[in-house]
């Protein structure tokens, strides 16, 4: 009878200690080569009880679907914008042309259908989408709108590595959101409740064998000091941008905001235990987002200066099939050599004081200036390879990320990089310097720009904490090519014709002049609303316009030679 | 008689935004008229036996407000028989979002059988008076000698998926004000999708 008694009780405290906690939500995938995203304003049950949260969500109520590309493959992007108000979907760490970007510049208005593609140049890892909405970056992601992108190549499938989504390569959104008293998000640098995946106290059962988790920092400032709560040692296996040459074997990996880091944890014969995957955030200094313990105001929180639970593992059975070593070497990269830098760019890192704008002294800021779309920083040419030289003047660090490139870090404050962080990136966290007179720490990274120039289109750099880069710390870069840049000639509009006119199906453009192209080509209504954004199609084709109610549109075409624009009318019947 | 039919012009703006205080709870409001999914002009002064208006917030697409229809129409078919009838109105940018044009309004209210007037607030002239942020936002205003005052602002119920479990802020305020009460509750959050209002 005892022995009975001492069962319902073991049995009712593990049902409890379960209660507690809500099964981690896996996102959907989508695969191939033509994706759909509908990007819309929706709700979803976050916390338990009560009123639901206004979310934004891409296809689902919450975040978006991971998307599986391969290495080498073309892919194409319907991007549906189905929010009142504009944005943009950037595909952070892909190498791609500027004017397929997403950024700041590649707006999609309400009711409209981007349609970027591109040749799929990354290495395999994890990358992700998410909007970059000049100012509006901050709200946009508190909503949730996001994605991760999971590149394979044929390196990587050829390694012992597990790769069976939602069972042992496990994908991680770490964010954290504060909620208001009728379950609202606050659109705030950080939040009082964790969120992984976008469930709050998150549990999930893995099989007793190695398991890989693809982590994004997807938080709007917070970084996060993962390590587990049995101290076990886990295996770094990637950099933002790829594989790492070997694991790199790790009790601790701080993750800043907008880094992508995979690992490999062996859970072999731990079946039946259970384990938490937290962030010990308490060991963070004071510079570091997230290290802070501010007991008032806009940055107080209650995660500041704590450790806390990201994911409560439960161990069950092991799968067919199991990986449960982890392999001992993983690829071999080719770094870039500093000796063959064309360039040094020198940037600064530097609070607001003094300098004019609506900004107060607190804020901070790049290159002594508060970002504007219409400036462009640097022009760079291709094929340069170059290298960026990052001081960092204030108390604070703060996690840079540039676009168009993967770059690898060649020294902070002169040391090279950990073994974890010798790879690929395309965010690298400079520190703050220590205390007030503290000296300006330095970051070094080197890249190549030896693709995409454009001259119309920029790509950004900017500090990844979504609020800072909304505040201005951010610029832009265009690449250039002399070979093939128009200057002091006259620039003639496109001429094209467009066929049959009217049509029902697609619409077709032939350009008069041998071997040109089109750079853009958007559709409008009749009423003026832009129905159709287009960069740089192929239009042999056509375009498919099957969709569209019948009335009258305008086609406005770029050419790719002169970036001069001419519009012609054509009748959907 | 002829009713004084109050159609919204540029000047009156100026009359309404006299009117306005910072705190939304016992603000007052004038009158005012707006165009009806039937085409026909609506006016708060052409309900001569209105005690007081419930006033929605509401557009086309937002799926949060959506989750409304059926419980408005409820509110008003409950509510307008003691003269205290149902005012939707859509202030949301018509320019620049398609979904919320006039003719997907007049589906929408077609499609959900409203029972109460859907109203264009075309030029987003009301939604500023209001100082309302979101869709679905609620207002209750009270007859007080000549102008409206606002008794209850915030959503209408604290559950939109699930009526069941939720506290009918609205109908809560209505019954008080209904019996010469007070409002308890005058004042709860609204969210739901932004109102982005046109720079002039």
């Amino acid at each position: 009878m005892k022995k009975i008694l001492i069962a319902i009780l073991i049995i009712v405290s593990v049902i409890n200690a379960q209660a507690q906690y809500n099964n981690l939500w896996i996102p959907d995938t989508l695969s191939g080569t033509t994706f759909n995203l509908n990007i819309k304003d929706t709700f979803r049950q976050i916390v338990s009880t009560g009123q639901q949260t206004i979310t934004g969500g891409i296809n689902g109520n919450f975040w978006g679907p991971t998307l599986f590309i391969n290495k080498g493959d073309v892919v194409h992007m319907n991007v549906k914008n189905n929010l009142n108000d504009t944005t943009t979907l950037h595909w952070h760490g892909m190498h791609l042309p500027a004017v397929m970007d997403g950024g700041p510049h590649q707006t999609i208005p309400p009711g409209t259908t981007w349609q970027p593609y591109w040749t799929v140049n990354n290495n395999a890892a994890t990358y992700w989408y998410h909007p970059h909405l000049h100012e509006m970056t901050e709200e946009q992601i508190t909503k949730g709108i996001g994605g991760l992108i999971i590149v394979r190549d044929v390196v990587e499938s050829a390694l012992p590595l597990p790769r069976k989504y939602g069972v042992d390569d496990i994908p991680l959104v770490l964010t954290d959101r504060d909620f208001s008293s009728a379950n609202q998000f606050q659109v705030v640098p950080y939040g009082d409740s964790m969120l992984t995946n976008g469930t709050l106290r998150a549990q999930y059962s893995v099989p007793a064998q190695v398991i890989r988790f693809r982590i994004l920092n997807g938080a709007i400032e917070r970084s996060y000091n993962i390590g587990f709560s049995d101290s076990r040692s886990f295996s770094v296996i990637t950099s933002d941008g790829g594989l790492l040459n070997a694991p790199v074997a790790v009790t601790k990996y701080l993750l800043h905001a907008g880094e992508r880091v995979e690992i490999l944890v062996n859970c072999t014969g731990q079946n039946g235990t259970s384990v938490d995957l937290k962030a010990y955030n308490s060991l963070l200094a004071g510079s570091v987002a997230g290290g802070e313990n501010f007991p008032n105001g806009p940055f107080a929180n209650f995660l500041g200066k704590k450790d806390f639970n990201l994911l409560h593992l439960n161990i069950g059975a092991q799968t067919a099939n199991p990986i449960t070593n982890f392999p001992t070497s993983l690829i071999t990269n080719v770094l870039l050599n500093s000796a063959n830098a064309n360039v040094t760019r020198k940037l600064t890192m530097t609070d607001s004081a003094g300098v004019p704008g609506i900004l107060g002294p607190n804020a901070f800021i790049l290159n002594h200036k508060l970002f504007s779309l219409n400036v462009n920083d640097y022009s760079v040419p291709l094929n340069n390879t170059e290298i960026w030289e990052i001081t960092n003047t204030t108390a604070f660090g703060h996690p840079f990320h540039i676009h168009d490139v993967e770059f690898n870090i060649l020294d902070v404050n002169g040391v090279a990089p950990v073994p974890a962080q010798a790879g690929w990136k395309d965010v690298v966290f400079v520190p703050g310097k220590v205390g007030p007179n503290g000296t300006p720490q330095v970051v070094r990274f080197i890249a190549k720009f030896d693709d995409f120039a454009d001259s119309l289109h920029p790509f950004m750099f900017h500090c990844h904490i979504s609020l800072h880069e909304d505040e201005g710390m951010m610029g832009q870069f265009v690449v250039t090519d002399k070979t093939t840049g128009i200057r002091n000639i006259e620039k003639n509009n496109p001429l094209f014709s467009i066929y049959p006119n009217p049509t029902s199906a697609k619409i077709f453009v032939k350009m008069d002049e041998k071997n040109a192209s089109a750079y853009y080509v958007k559709i409008l209504n009749a009423l003026g609303r832009t129905i159709l954004m287009l960069p740089r199609p192929d239009l042999s084709q056509g375009i498919d316009i099957s969709s569209f109610p019948k009335g009258i549109y305008h086609l406005i075409l770029t050419d790719e030679k002169y970036k001069q624009t001419t519009s012609k009318t054509f009748v959907v019947e | 008689m002829k009713s004084k039919l109050l159609i919204f012009y540029p000047f009156m703006l100026i009359a309404f935004a006299l009117f306005s205080f910072k705190s939304s709870i016992q603000k007052m409001v004038l009158d005012f008229s707006l165009k009806n999914v039937n085409d026909k002009i609506v006016s708060t002064s052409s309900y001569k036996n209105a005690k007081g208006f419930i006033i929605v917030f509401t557009c086309n697409h937002c799926p949060f407000a959506k989750l409304y229809s059926k419980r408005l129409n409820d509110l008003n078919a409950k509510y307008s028989k003691l003269n205290v009838p149902l005012l939707a109105i859509n202030s949301m940018d018509s320019l620049v979002y398609e979904e919320e044009t006039f003719e997907l309004m007049k589906q929408k209210a077609k499609k959900d059988k409203f029972n109460f007037p859907y109203l264009q607030d075309a030029n987003q002239t009301i939604g500023k008076l209001f100082g309302a942020e979101h869709t679905p936002t609620a207002y209750v205003i009270w007859k007080e000698k000549n102008h409206w005052t606002i008794k209850y602002v915030g959503s209408i119920d604290d559950n939109g998926e699930h009526p069941e479990k939720a506290t009918p802020f609205i109908s809560n305020a209505v019954d008080e004000l209904l019996q010469n009460k007070n409002v308890t509750e005058s004042e709860t959050e609204s969210f739901g999708c932004r109102i982005f209002y046109r720079k002039n």
